[in-house]
């Protein structure tokens, strides 16, 4: 009688685990081929290889002579950073960079981190992977893919890096110590850009899986913001398998629900009803100012980069000056809206100007700025909420970092309308866009506490087995 | 299950307070003010000299060169640093670079700035102070005006990323139809100025300078000239300020000529005639061939709008961002002009790895453009105008809700960015005397086809003054 229980349960495990993994949606993943000309018939070189960043005094006089001769436009009088960015601040940027700026210490910097390149759909793929100086007996270390986006790089993540791969030398709980791997997104920094059109999210999406899978990881954890959150998104959308977890410090919801119009209607009279908190209430409402009106006045490079990026890059490829303009014009009102109102953007209350021109320079020595803007037309080129990842969602188990000065607030409510399975919410006490950048301390720890739920739920998973 | 009632009413009670209001604003937007104010503004640096009376002389102005200007330019089309296009791109993702190099090898070695130079001095150039900035404007006299006849004084003003060279081919044809195979029943004398902040006119130096501004400097400009009647004609930028220099002063504006029409709102009748218009244009004031540019409205209006405005967005927004690079590296700045000569000429062009640049225009006109943007680090500025003039609410901007009275020419040319119909046009003009589908052209009417455009205006006029 027991064989009779035994096979029928096991024949109904079977029947359940058969139609639910037909239930899962999955993006499926797409064979892609992004070199120059025609996909050679020969089998692509897997071989992963040692990077280093490196700089000529060439490259340093071809920078300064193109500083010195600068052409500055005066700003409007008392426009401060509402027509962008201010000349007069820029000129003293630009002095900086001539003078104390050292390119050659900050190329050190970036090499004190160990760097590869490897082939991957036809592009030379360039990643940071820092492993943990040292692991307590008995621990492994957790694999974990860290995406940049734009004008970021992988040098956003230099300061949370240390955090989290030697967490106890920098006053954090060692309960989680992991291994940290941060691509360079193709188009941007040293990662080739793809030759072909039609290189967006899903793609990169593919080539990072593919990345993991060449390094031995068969599961990890992903984290995200700008476009590292949809890349790491569609990650979690082509391999659910294979991503142990999904952590966004940004979340974007581009289909829109009636309930959703409705909560903008009504959600700041009834937030229960909505699912708002307080906090909720408090960074979205007035809505058109802070949605609507905000999005229009702060998309219009989004705008021209999703339709003629390279007409807008060109330029920004052959001045130093205009690049650092339109790049740290972000890192000034996307930090804080409110440094608009300073002549000086701002900038330098929560960077270094070192920081922000060693980021500004991945940008000028690689020449990726056209092809980075190009990643903006492949993506939203069609239309906002055209693409078939917008509408399926997510259940690899996610946790959401909510900074406050970020562009738009996305409350719990609606991002759960895509992540369904939402383990962890936190609003952070401070901090904009570039949360790794800016706020490392108040980042790592949420990721901390994330992968602790992750663990936990599987801990439990396990015994409830 | 208790939450579907006070859900219900939640929705019925805004919505109706909604409809109420919209009937209230509609009934109050039909009172329209006769005129637009003219006000008065300063423009120069720092304030503005209290007693101090403005120096009203117009002094002759040539453009000049130096050595070293093209030199420097030499040497930073040298250094330029190109990144190969996407294959198969064509101008869909923007100006093609490998196309963009041929123009930066023909602008370095045989582009001949002294000898361009020598054709825009061809005509008188003067500057004159208004309202605190230098004002730079073209003044182009018939050379020989038939018995019994005066030359009638004609504006003319460009756009973005005009100026007024766009209107070199079309002045003889105006000042001089004998010596241009026109019959010359109708001479003009033409003034061309520069908008301030492009070219050769001073940039503000306040913030706020619109095409209200502007318009109210062009009418000093012209009693400064002596005239108390003249004609105006534009497109792009140039269409409105001619129109608001037509609302201010409609007594001084014997006709107003457009080859751009701005139309802020249409209203209810504007959405009807958009939604029955493919199937029964007569009935909604449409002809057949406003459908034929019109329809399918989405493909053409919404989605080819929305492809070709990234650069209003972002000028309209973060001016002195988007400038920036284009005022350091001339390579930018022609990539970034010359895209929308390709573009807005014809949108087909985009398909094409030349973007189809030289079939109208000659590089050596096209390159001038670009130098004047160059030579006088006027990008920026003119990129300004943009924020100043696209204001929060279109609806509420002063000059949208007053008609115009004057009389009024419209050219409407096939491959304009968008197509305006004449019963559109008729809510803002009240005294449409002329509208013409032109047979072919883009934006740059005068710039593309002169003698197309030169008919159009002489043909206003000519109606005007019951010739």
């Amino acid at each position: 009688m027991f064989l009779e229980i035994f096979l029928t349960l096991a024949l109904g495990t079977i029947v359940y685990l058969f139609f639910s993994r037909k239930k899962e949606e999955t993006l499926p993943i797409e064979e892609g081929w992004w070199g120059k000309g025609q996909k050679p018939d020969s089998e692509e070189d897997a071989t992963v290889r040692p990077f280093k960043v490196e700089t000529t005094e060439a490259e340093l006089n071809d920078l300064f002579r193109r500083l010195d001769q600068t052409r500055f436009t005066e700003p409007l009088e008392d426009s401060y950073f509402h027509y962008g960015f201010n000349s007069v601040y820029l000129r003293e940027v630009v002095s900086y960079w001539r003078n104390q700026f050292n390119w050659k210490k900050q190329v050190e910097v970036l090499n004190k981190f160990p760097q590869f390149k490897t082939k991957i759909e036809g592009l030379d793929v360039h990643f940071v992977h820092v492993k943990p100086p040292s692991l307590p007996e008995g621990r492994s270390a957790k694999p974990l893919l860290m995406v940049h986006g734009w004008p970021g790089s992988v040098y956003e993540f230099y300061k949370i890096i240390p955090l989290l791969t030697d967490p106890a030398s920098h006053g954090l709980s060692d309960e989680h110590i992991f291994e940290v791997i941060c691509p360079s997104i193709p188009g941007y920094g040293f990662s080739e850009a793809s030759h072909k059109k039609g290189f967006n999210s899903v793609s990169a999406a593919g080539i990072f899986y593919k990345l993991m899978l060449r390094l031995g990881f068969n599961e990890f954890y992903a984290q995200g913001g700008d476009w590292g959150w949809l890349i790491c998104t569609n990650l979690a959308q082509i391999a659910p398998n294979h991503v142990k977890g999904l952590h966004l410090n940004m979340v974007s919801v581009t289909n829109m629900r009636f309930t959703q119009l409705l909560s903008i209607l009504l959600g700041r009279y009834f937030p229960g009803l909505f699912g708002f908190q307080d906090e909720d209430v408090r960074r979205m409402f007035p809505f058109l100012k802070k949605g609507p009106y905000m999005i229009l006045m702060e998309s219009g490079y989004a705008h021209i980069q999703a339709t003629k990026p390279d007409t807008a890059g060109c330029g920004l490829n052959d001045s130093p000056v205009g690049l650092a303009a339109y790049i740290l014009e972000k890192f000034s009102t996307w930090t804080e809206p409110e440094f608009r109102k300073l002549e000086d953007g701002g900038l330098e209350r929560k960077y270094s100007l070192d920081d922000l021109l060693t980021n500004v320079m991945l940008y000028w020595v690689s020449g990726c700025m056209v092809s980075a803007m190009r990643f903006y037309k492949e993506n939203i080129g069609k239309g906002i909420g055209t693409q078939k990842h917008e509408k399926l969602s997510v259940r690899v188990p996610t946790g959401i970092a909510s900074f406050p000065n970020e562009l738009l607030h996305t409350p719990r409510s609606w991002a759960q309308q895509k992540y369904v399975n939402i383990i962890s919410f936190n609003f952070m006490p401070r901090g904009g866009h570039f949360a790794a950048f800016e706020e490392p301390e108040l980042l790592a720890i949420d990721i901390q506490q994330f992968v602790g739920k992750v663990e936990k739920k599987e801990v439990w998973k396990e015994k409830g087995k | 299950m208790s939450l579907e009632y006070p859900r219900r009413n939640a929705v019925l009670a805004p919505a109706a307070l909604g409809a109420g209001g919209l009937l209230v604003c509609w009934l109050l937007s039909r009172r329209k003010i006769k005129t637009l104010a003219m006000g008065d503004g300063w423009w120069g640096s720092g304030e503005r000299p209290p007693r101090e009376k403005e120096d009203e002389t117009i002094q002759c102005f040539q453009i000049e060169t130096s050595d070293r200007e093209i030199q420097e330019l030499h040497q930073r089309l040298d250094q330029a640093r190109y990144i190969p296009p996407l294959e198969g791109a064509a101008f869909q993702y923007g100006f093609n670079s490998t196309y963009l190099q041929r123009v930066v090898a023909y602008w370095r070695n045989q582009f001949d700035w002294r000898k361009q130079l020598e054709i825009l001095n061809q005509y008188p150039h003067f500057k004159t102070t208004i309202e605190g900035i230098e004002v730079h404007f073209v003044h182009v006299k018939p050379s020989r005006v038939p018995k019994g006849q005066a030359a009638r004084p004609l504006l003319m003003v460009h756009g973005w990323p005009g100026s007024f060279y766009e209107f070199y081919k079309i002045i003889p044809l105006l000042t001089d139809p004998a010596g241009q195979g026109l019959n010359e029943d109708v001479v003009f004398e033409v003034i061309c100025p520069s908008i301030p902040g492009y070219g050769f006119s001073e940039a503000p130096h306040q913030q706020g300078f619109d095409t209200l501004a502007a318009a109210r400097i062009f009418h000093k400009l012209m009693q400064r000239l002596g005239f108390q009647e003249f004609y105006v004609q534009g497109g792009d930028w140039g269409s409105r300020i001619t129109t608001n220099m037509a609302q201010m002063l409609p007594k001084s504006v014997k006709g107003l000529h457009l080859n751009f029409i701005f139309i802020t709102s249409g209203g209810l009748g504007m959405l009807v005639s958009l939604l029955l218009g493919a199937y029964v244009p007569w009935l909604v004031g449409l002809t057949r061939e406003d459908s034929r540019r019109l329809f399918p409205y989405f493909e053409k209006n919404v989605y080819d709008l929305l492809r070709e405005t990234g650069y209003l967005h972002i000028q309209a927004t973060k001016p002195d961002t988007a400038g920036c690079a284009l005022n350091d590296s001339p390579v930018g700045l022609a990539a970034y002009i010359l895209e929308k000569f390709s573009t807005w000429t014809d949108k087909s062009f985009r398909n094409m790895d030349n973007g189809g640049l030289e079939r109208k225009f000659s590089l050596d006109d096209l390159l001038t453009h670009v130098m004047i943007y160059w030579v006088t680090s006027s990008i920026v500025s003119s990129m300004r105008f943009y924020k100043e003039n696209v204001s929060k609410n279109p609806n509420a901007a002063p000059d949208a809700r007053v008609g115009v009275y004057v009389p009024t020419g419209l050219a409407a040319f096939p491959q304009e960015l968008a197509h305006t119909p004449r019963s559109w046009a008729k809510k803002k003009f009240k005294n449409i005397v002329t509208y013409s589908y032109m047979p072919r052209g883009g934006h740059f009417a005068a710039f593309e086809e002169p003698e197309l455009l030169a008919q159009d205006i002489r043909q206003l006029v000519k109606k005007v003054e019951h010739l």
